[in-house]
């Protein structure tokens, strides 16, 4: 239940920004399709267009399956207080967001819960 | 009695040597508390960022204003034909025909403003130059002349002048090719696009620009549109380059 508030809040945060922290559209996510997954950071690419974050997630069988979150740009998360470092490979988070419309197991990811439990903020970068 | 008077006057001494040094550090603090002088009208120098007003925030980062341009049936002939990433009409990076996401060609003028990164205003005696973070994208607005030269070739950015009217920095800009969009949303041009804005601050962190289109032949009326910019005295411009965007097209499929 906490989970799928959390994801709606998600969502909420994503109606109100709109697309325009993004370079591009919104085109492969489906808004109306919130998820929640939690892992392992595997890869962390503080790159231009979006930064990207890989997290092997857990299932209940113990299998591993990947997943690849897309954010905002690098310029926007350094005027947040981001570096390179910010995200640690081996760190556990979640990530909050939208989901593929293709079903493939990517997220638009609008909110971070670091490896001590708290949200990692994302900020503004001012209003563009 | 000399004596006497020199050891009389010293603790005098120290008192207002200790006095002056205190008075000193409390006009240092009060300037530092003090807000900052008004700018000057005609200084736009700064790093600027979009602040849209909350009325605006469903479109103004993809398009210029809530309702759609008065068109031409040619214009929106070519408007329907787009597949723009943005907008209602929203395309996957492997399906747009977005020139700006497709080919990274330069986002022209005004779309340039809508790419959502700040810009960095910098004045000469002889011109007005835009640094935009986006793609290191540079505008060169020629304060020191009057007119465009003749026979333009045709840019992605087009030909800028600009001359003050008042308070308003107003910048004419034509000389543009027909490959850029006027914004994220697919809306067309042709080569007969003439941009006007006026530059003015509002107020010491505000920047105003009011932007009017024109394009006899894929606009019915111009399309007008106000911006707001906001100052942010600690940032600096970054680098960002979209030839990285490649990069995604696969990513999102």
């Amino acid at each position: 239940m906490k989970t799928r508030v959390l994801a709606l809040l998600a969502i909420a945060v994503l109606a109100v920004t709109g697309t325009a922290f993004a370079h591009h559209g919104a085109a492969a996510y489906d808004m109306a399709k919130p998820v929640t997954v939690k892992g392992v950071v595997t890869d962390f690419q503080f790159i231009n267009p979006h930064v990207l974050i890989t997290i092997d997630v857990k299932g209940d069988d113990g299998s591993v399956q990947k997943w690849q979150g897309e954010l905002t740009s690098p310029n926007h998360l350094a005027r947040a207080g981001w570096t390179k470092s910010t995200i640690k490979l081996g760190d556990t988070i979640t990530l909050m967001g939208a989901g593929a419309k293709s079903g493939s197991s990517t997220i638009w990811i609008r909110k971070i819960v670091g490896a001590n439990g708290e949200p990692v903020s994302l900020g503004g970068g001012g209003d563009n | 009695m000399r004596a006497s008077l020199k050891v009389s006057v010293l603790p005098l001494v120290g008192l207002l040597a200790c006095a002056l040094i205190l008075s000193a550090q409390s006009s240092k603090q009060d300037a530092a508390k003090a807000p900052s002088a008004p700018a000057s009208p005609h200084d736009l120098s700064g790093v600027w960022t979009m602040h849209a007003p909350t009325s605006a925030r469903g479109y103004i980062g993809d398009t210029f204003t809530k309702d759609e341009p008065a068109m031409t049936p040619w214009g929106e002939e070519q408007y329907k034909a787009t597949k723009p990433s943005n907008g209602p009409r929203t395309h996957t990076l492997d399906t747009t025909d977005d020139p700006v996401l497709r080919s990274c060609l330069p986002p022209g003028v005004p779309r340039i403003y809508l790419q959502p990164f700040p810009l960095q205003i910098v004045q000469t005696p002889n011109e007005v130059i835009i640094l935009y973070e986006y793609d290191h994208t540079v505008r060169h607005i020629y304060t020191d002349l009057q007119k465009h030269p003749d026979d333009l070739t045709p840019t992605y950015m087009g030909h800028s002048i600009g001359h003050w009217e008042g308070d308003k920095l107003v910048v004419d800009t034509t000389g543009f090719n027909d490959t850029t969009w006027l914004d994220r949303t697919g809306h067309r041009h042709s080569d007969q696009l003439h941009v006007v804005e006026r530059f003015q601050r509002t107020g010491r962190d505000t920047l105003q620009v009011d932007i009017s289109m024109d394009d006899s032949k894929a606009l019915a009326k111009p399309w007008v549109s106000q911006l707001v910019f906001q100052l942010k005295p600690d940032w600096k411009i970054m680098e960002q380059n979209c030839a990285d965007n490649g990069s995604f097209a696969n990513f999102e499929k």
